[in-house]
């Protein structure tokens, strides 16, 4: 078994002869979603399924993950927490706020949030970055994963209000929550158009990836603002 | 111009922060203050960065101070959110929901036990709850005493006999069915209980456990009582009202409305008007459970009133005609699907 790491705080653990993703665990001694750990040179990883994560999808797909261990992370549409839970285990000095709408899977995030030191839950519409303007400050990295008919739109607003300059936008767009029955690709390329010209904050994208055949019809997207010109 | 920021207000001028007035550095206080409801008005502008001016006030010394302060403060702020929508009515929805799945399992459990009991004691003729009770009592036909009514087709019944080892199996599995049947009997009750308390003016109009049905089918009272009473009047009937959106079948008349008497127990052709009345004052009824929890007892008479109006003014049956709809071809007979 030996341990590769791939990006910042993401390693890549071999074992017989199987490559596995995984990141440094925070928490050492537990797991947070029934995921394998790792044991390996003293450390302890936790394995992370691209199947359950878009961002280890990403990750998988090649595409560069810009976030740091001092970065700061603003993580919409945070679920349960499962992949909330890796990129805590990134951020060994950094913060990560994680939003999500409903308080039934919140329940279960803020339980995940009591085992950790950086990760700072709000329960709130991503689509409205004012209700939590009080709260998150200038971020590095804003990652989404919604899956609303205006995720576009959300990622504007939010970077907009909270994206560094030079920060990065991380979507999964999800094809069949924005129109259920048109061709994917096609749903792809009105969704980057629309980042691109839309919407006061417009971005640049800089890679696009399918997820397949890790998550049907999404698209992993990393986007750059586009700065106003003075 | 002020800003709000979790930590404190700030007051900004031409070059910058001009004032800086933190709040208390107290957990609790400090979560009560990040749900306020001005923080909307007072947000910061984009692009301001609050970390820096809460550690250049002097809020907090360091980064890892600002960042474990508001880490502390926004669980213990997401706690109290997550608490206060735990209103009463999420209890009548769970309640709703543990009915629906109760009686799910339930009928299972009573087919297989009238199946499994049949082999034994053919003639009995009872099934579900009875069944379940008479089973769970007297176990193999032989142990009914000679003064039940069902004596005489026990001691002539063309039925196996019934081997103890067996005899305790579905005795225990007949008990287990009444467990539940008394479990559903109890939720319903606290339903009807909990209902006259959340919800007098709708369990007045629609019947407690239609009105908790609508309640959790919208998600809860203050929802409900948002709705347009159309919508109310054909809640329940989906399928109906899609069929009907599609062009291929008239609109659905009542959707779980209908298990109201005032709908059920009239002529099909009083029906639709009826069940618009009474969604029409259903709404009316979430809406003063909702504002004034106040029982308005009067709402029922104007109910009434209406829908004996109604019985006045159509007492027969239309005469049938072909009904409206595009593409609607009469009775649905299989054919085009």
């Amino acid at each position: 078994m030996d341990v590769n790491e791939i990006s910042e705080g993401i390693f890549e653990v071999r074992k017989g002869g199987k490559k596995i993703l995984a990141t440094k665990n925070a928490n050492p001694g537990s797991n947070v979603y029934g995921e394998n750990l790792l044991e390996e040179e003293g450390e302890e990883y936790r394995a992370w399924d691209a199947r359950r994560s878009k961002l280890a999808a990403m990750v998988l797909k090649k595409m560069k993950v810009p976030i740091k261990s001092d970065s700061r992370v603003l993580y919409l549409g945070a679920a349960s927490g499962t992949t909330v839970s890796h990129v805590s285990d990134m951020l060994p000095n950094g913060i990560v706020y994680a939003v999500e709408f409903s308080p039934r899977t919140m329940r279960e995030l803020i339980q995940l949030c009591d085992t950790r030191s950086n990760i700072v839950p709000i329960l709130a519409d991503a689509s409205r970055p004012k209700l939590y303007g009080h709260i998150v400050e200038q971020v590095d990295v804003i990652f989404q994963d919604v899956a609303q008919p205006n995720q576009a739109q959300i990622a504007a607003v939010n970077a907009e209000q909270f994206l560094k300059d030079d920060g990065h936008l991380l979507l999964s767009i999800k094809a069949r929550s924005i129109d259920t029955v048109a061709n994917p690709s096609k749903v792809f390329k009105e969704e980057v158009n629309k980042l691109e010209k839309d919407f006061d904050t417009q971005f640049k994208v800089i890679k696009k990836h399918d997820l397949a055949p890790f998550h049907e019809d999404h698209l992993g997207l990393v986007a750059k603002k586009k700065l106003k010109e003075n | 111009m002020k800003i709000i920021t979790w930590y404190g207000i700030l007051t900004i001028g031409d070059d910058g922060v001009s004032e800086c007035e933190p709040f208390n550095k107290d957990v609790d206080e400090l979560a009560e203050l990040l749900l306020q409801k001005d923080v909307v008005a007072y947000s910061p502008g984009s692009g301001f960065d609050i970390r820096t001016v809460a550690i250049e006030c002097g809020f907090v010394e360091n980064d890892e101070e600002y960042n474990s302060l508001l880490r502390d403060v926004s669980i213990r702020a997401a706690k109290l959110q997550i608490s206060r929508t735990n209103t009463p009515d999420m209890q009548i929805i769970q309640a709703v929901e543990a009915l629906d799945d109760i009686d799910d399992v339930v009928n299972v459990l009573s087919e297989r036990l009238s199946e499994w009991y049949g082999l034994h004691f053919p003639e009995l003729g009872l099934s579900s709850e009875p069944l379940a009770r008479f089973v769970s009592e007297f176990g193999s036909r032989n142990n009914v005493p000679a003064e039940h009514p069902m004596f005489e087709k026990a001691t002539s019944s063309m039925g196996s006999e019934l081997p103890s080892a067996n005899e305790e199996l579905i005795m225990g599995f007949a008990s287990n069915a009444c467990e539940l049947y008394d479990s559903r009997h109890s939720i319903e009750a606290s339903i009807v209980r909990n209902m006259e308390k959340m919800a007098p003016n709708v369990t007045l109009i629609a019947g407690s456990l239609i009105g908790a049905r609508l309640i959790s089918m919208t998600g809860g009272l203050a929802r409900l009582s948002q709705l347009p009473s159309s919508t109310v009047q054909v809640m329940g009937a989906n399928r109906a009202l899609f069929k009907h959106l599609r062009g291929r079948a008239p609109s659905p008349k009542h959707g779980i409305i209908f298990n109201n008497p005032l709908v059920k127990n009239s002529p099909w052709w009083q029906r639709g008007k009826i069940a618009r009345a009474l969604a029409a004052k259903i709404s009316l009824a979430a809406r003063m459970d909702v504002y004034s929890g106040e029982l308005h007892s009067e709402i029922k008479v104007n109910l009434e009133k209406k829908v004996n109006s109604i019985k006045a003014a159509n007492p027969k049956p239309p005469v049938k005609q072909k009904p409206a709809g595009k593409g609607y071809k009469g009775k649905n007979k299989g054919g085009e699907r």
